[in-house]
């Protein structure tokens, strides 16, 4: 707003208050002329002229007052439509953010996808190679025993000695790996090259021995390897079981 | 009052009463008829002017959006097109920014 410059509603209250002082004093004079009966011929006019002047203003400032409620209810709609406009354009933010997040996650991804597609080529190896490595490892029974296993088979549906000790844990653990050479665990036994601790008693040597053993006394083992759990212990309780039954089943 | 002052006044009246239903002029003329006519309506009269001078004051505080002036509510009205105008352009421009082609489905 200009400086000095006055509001609609300002100006309307003045120019009302001008009216009704002009009106009170042209009435007045209009009564004063008439009760002492002396004209005053001029002086009322000017009132008059006074009073139609300001009259018209007024209606000139009513009309402008009209206008500017017409604009001001513009005014309005359009801080609405502002608002709104504030609204779409903090959600759209909202979203190119999210889309920023989830651009950045897919771009790191593939970036270590491509590194490790880099290393993966940098070390590549054959499949035949592959192939020939699960050969060697399933050739000694040492991920899966062989279909026809019973009990008494020398031939262990697990790692055997030798395997264990020249694996990451056997290096870990700093084993020496030349103390047995024996592939299968009935060719080391038979060769007497186990120390006496590290001779396991099998559920097959126990049934053969002591006969047959109650469940509960299957895990009655001479060896107990490092890492024995209660899960290991479970399982060698139930192939000592299987294995008994399986000896009942042979009697 | 002279002749020539209530013709005045009464053609003013006139040509407002064409225009504007604002005027205070009808009023104030019923005032100095009922003068002239040594009528005992005239505090009637003056009592109505009063009233009507006391409602439109009334009317005028309760009108909306005249608290500024014509040129200044023109300028903010300005102001609000142009910022709502900016924002459409914006969001105009952003909603076709970087826009991905979907392959479609062969």
């Amino acid at each position: 707003m200009a400086a000095g410059e006055r509001s609609t509603k300002e100006k309307l209250l003045s120019a009302l208050s001008d009216m009704e002082v002009l009106s009170r004093e042209l009435i007045e004079m209009l009564a004063l002329s008439r009760t002492q009966k002396l004209p005053q011929p001029g002086e009322d006019t000017q009132v008059l002229e006074l009073l139609v002047q300001r009259d018209k203003e007024f209606q000139e400032l009513m009309q402008t007052a009209v206008e500017q409620g017409r604009i001001h209810q513009e005014m309005q709609q359009l801080e609405k439509e502002a608002e709104k406009r504030d609204s779409d354009i903090q959600l759209l933010q909202k979203q190119l953010k999210e889309a920023e997040h989830i651009l950045a996650t897919a771009v790191y991804q593939a970036k270590e996808k491509l590194k490790s597609i880099e290393k993966a080529r940098k070390g590549s190896i054959s499949s035949e190679e592959i192939i020939k490595y699960a050969h060697r490892i399933s050739a000694s029974n040492a991920v899966c025993a062989p279909l026809n296993w019973v009990p008494g088979d020398p031939r262990r549906p697990y790692p055997t000695d030798l395997e264990m000790r020249s694996g990451m844990l056997g290096h870990m653990s700093n084993l020496p790996t030349n103390g047995v050479n024996g592939h299968l665990p009935g060719d080391a036994l038979a060769a007497g090259r186990l120390p006496d601790v590290l001779t396991p008693q099998y559920p097959w040597q126990s049934d053969v021995s002591m006969g047959m053993l109650p469940p509960h006394h299957g895990n009655d083992f001479g060896l107990e390897p490092p890492g024995h759990n209660k899960e290991n212990e479970d399982d060698v309780e139930a192939m000592s079981t299987d294995s008994s039954s399986s000896s009942s089943d042979s009697d | 009052m002279s002749e020539d002052s209530q013709l005045k006044m009464a053609s003013a009246v006139a040509v407002v009463e064409e225009t504007e239903d604002y005027s205070f002029l009808p009023l104030i003329h019923d005032i100095i008829k009922c003068m002239d006519k040594e009528n005992q309506d005239v505090h009637q009269e003056l009592n109505r002017l009063r009233a009507r001078i006391q409602e439109a004051r009334e009317q005028i505080s309760a009108m909306p959006g005249i608290d500024a002036s014509p040129s200044a509510q023109q300028q903010r009205l300005q102001t609000l097109r142009d910022q709502v105008r900016t924002k459409n352009q914006l969001l105009h421009k952003y909603k076709g920014l970087c826009m991905f082609d979907i392959p479609k489905p062969s």
